[in-house]
């Protein structure tokens, strides 16, 4: 019983540790995560106009880059993880693209039906789960992001189109992937890396953060030679 | 190989003392390699934010603040939580990055690879203007305004002075000692304007065994390389670490000592046995170069090029801070007549707000109203460019009377 007690204070203990400790957030980062957790009421109706009208209809409105109102988006979706998650979120530079584009329209290519909601609303409002049954052509917001983006960039050979241009890869839980015993030395936790990366690590002999030297391109009158680094030649003053 | 160093995400790993090498005995290896990620800033600074032998020391702009920085100290690591390696791109290991202080460099990261050639996008006068500037100007010149400005860096460090046992550090006004009798004599700085040079990307560098003049008032072991008449330079800000070494007196290079000791039998070893000619010949044959026996200390500077600590956008530079003709009653309407849209003094003034900073706790006081901040004349100007022309144009716009005569 005493044991019981006593394991009881620790768990309380610990939580009010956990709890006053004060977490540090990056604030523009929290904020866009935030946002980016939102799920809003899918727009279902969407008014169908040409798009060459409808650029010159928000420029004859006088909807510009003074109107955005988030510079910065967090691109990942509750929507697109409860399907799979594979890859990291987006960075993506919002007010940076529209004023790069210069026409809202690109991206924000229809408007909601219902003309009291924004003429630009947020991708999500549209694009949610893929196949929806009672809405099956219109893209999911996985695709859309997709199509969206690296269609553009194709376009415009500009910006990144493959998979890690834009996401960080999740790396996958290595709890019961990696098999060691309680008092593992390092050489046998490094032939336990090797064992499914042997071609990284092979990479990594050949880097300047292992050899300790390498390439010195932009250092005059050494250009070509890849012997200067800490390891050999470099000289500093502290 | 040591996997866990780089993708450690516990928090746990550590090397054993001197911090490099075999992991220390009581981490939990199983405990880290079960819970390994992606590099971060805590891994990546384990190693980076310690260089020179304890944090903030030799780089000006990275240290053990940027593990939880304030917004204000780096508006990417701070503000958005940017690991290294999203600037730092990597590909099969090898990282990119073009550092000032060592040779060796995996490829380049620059601001504009994410913020290209005309990062204000706004399409305002003011951000036409700046798109001109950058041109001619690093990004980093405006918006890292100054360095080391949540932590101080070490500025000055005599070796000559090392060796007195007896001599009691004296802490300087940030609270860092200026003494330790196994290293010499050490200056910091907190917030320190940067020292603004022409720089197009390539270094000067003196490596091991090459011959230097001895006698010459300082030796650069870093020199950037530029020209005010070169359109691939740009006035970019660096730290100079400076500090007093040995060079070998007959062969004209400089000296290495043997200064950590190999075992407790050591006898060379500096910071053992405090005899520097023993140091020097160790260090010397360590590295198959002859030591003449005579040693001689001289001063060098290393330029370091800043990169980081950027700044929110809020905090850049002014106009006026540089142009000291925009403190003047004509600013931007010395060219510009319609101002019926903008209000020109508040555009020209607006920015770093150094009293902002102060409050803070910067060390900037002495910034505070000053103008010119990046030196004209120092680097190459006849003047303010907006009197006396630019690099390149010399268009006298608008000067009315201020108009240089011939």
């Amino acid at each position: 019983m005493i044991r019981k007690i006593m394991v009881w204070a620790g768990v309380v203990m610990l939580g009010a540790c956990l709890c006053s400790a004060e977490v540090w957030k990056a604030p523009d980062q929290e904020k866009a995560k935030e946002r980016a957790k939102e799920l809003v009421p899918f727009v279902d109706a969407v008014k169908d106009d040409c798009k060459v009208l409808r650029r010159v209809c928000l420029l004859d409105k006088g909807i510009d880059i003074k109107d955005v109102e988030t510079t910065y988006f967090h691109l990942e979706s509750p929507i697109i993880k409860a399907r799979e998650d594979h890859y990291g979120p987006v960075r993506f530079a919002h007010k940076r693209h529209a004023a790069l584009i210069g026409d809202c329209t690109a991206c924000h290519h229809y408007r909601p039906k219902d003309e009291s909601m924004s003429e630009t609303t947020r991708c999500s409002a549209c694009h949610q789960e893929a196949f929806k049954a009672d809405n099956p052509q219109r893209l999911g917001l996985k695709a859309a992001f997709h199509q969206q983006c690296m269609a553009c960039h194709k376009q415009e050979a500009k910006g990144p189109v493959n998979c890690t241009g834009c996401h960080l890869k999740n790396v996958p839980d290595h709890k019961e992937l990696v098999k060691l015993p309680d008092d593992a030395d390092p050489f046998q936790v490094t032939a336990e890396c090797r064992r499914c990366h042997d071609a990284q690590a092979e990479d990594m002999l050949t880097t300047a953060h292992w050899l300790w030297k390498g390439p010195s391109p932009f250092t005059v009158k050494h250009r070509k030679d890849i012997q200067h680094g800490k390891g050999t030649t470099a000289l500093n003053n502290y | 190989m040591d996997c866990l160093v780089c993708h450690d995400t516990t928090g746990t790993y550590k090397k054993a003392p001197p911090g490099a090498g075999m992991p220390a005995k009581d981490v939990d290896l199983k405990f880290v390699a079960q819970n390994v990620g992606h590099s971060s800033r805590a891994s990546c600074g384990s190693c980076h934010f310690n260089g020179g032998g304890g944090d903030a020391i030799k780089h000006a702009d990275l240290s053990r603040q940027l593990l939880t920085p304030d917004r204000n100290c780096d508006v990417h690591m701070g503000g958005y939580d940017f690991s290294c390696a999203e600037c730092h791109k990597t590909r099969n290991h090898k990282i990119a990055g073009r550092s000032s202080s060592v040779p060796a460099s995996e490829g380049a990261v620059s601001c504009r690879d994410c913020h290209s050639d005309t990062p204000h996008y706004c399409g305002s006068l003011l951000d036409h203007h700046l798109n001109k500037h950058c041109k001619t100007i690093d990004c980093n010149t405006c918006h890292s305004p100054v360095y080391a400005k949540c932590k101080p860096t070490k500025t000055w460090w005599d070796w000559s002075k090392a060796g007195d046992k007896k001599r009691k550090p004296k802490k300087d006004k940030y609270g860092q000692p200026d003494y330790h009798w196994k290293k010499g004599e050490f200056k910091w700085k907190e917030s320190p304007k940067p020292t603004y040079a022409w720089y197009d990307g390539y270094m000067e560098r003196v490596l091991m065994g090459q011959k230097v003049d001895i006698h010459a008032p300082v030796i650069n072991l870093t020199d950037p390389v530029g020209s005010i008449k070169d359109p691939s330079s740009k006035i970019t800000p660096f730290k100079i670490m400076k500090g007093v070494q040995a060079v070998d007196a007959e062969n004209d290079y400089f000296l290495i000592p043997h200064l950590f000791p190999r075992n407790k039998e050591d006898k060379t070893a500096y910071w053992k046995n405090l005899d520097w000619e023993k140091a020097f010949t160790d260090g010397m044959q360590a590295v198959n170069l002859d030591y003449s026996g005579t040693f001689k200390w001289v001063e060098t500077w290393m330029y370091w090029r800043l990169e980081h600590e950027v700044m929110p956008a809020n905090m850049a530079l002014s106009c006026v801070q540089c142009h000291e003709s925009l403190k003047e009653e004509k600013t931007c309407n010395r060219c510009h007549q319609d101002n019926r849209d903008v209000d020109f003094k508040a555009i020209a003034q607006k920015g770093t707000d150094f009293s902002f900073m102060m409050s803070k706790g910067r060390d900037v006081s002495h910034l505070k109203d000053t103008t010119d901040y990046i030196d004209f004349k120092a680097l190459g100007y006849e003047g303010d460019p907006i009197i006396h022309g630019g690099r390149f144009k010399k268009l006298p716009m608008g000067y009315g009377d201020k108009m240089p005569r011939e």
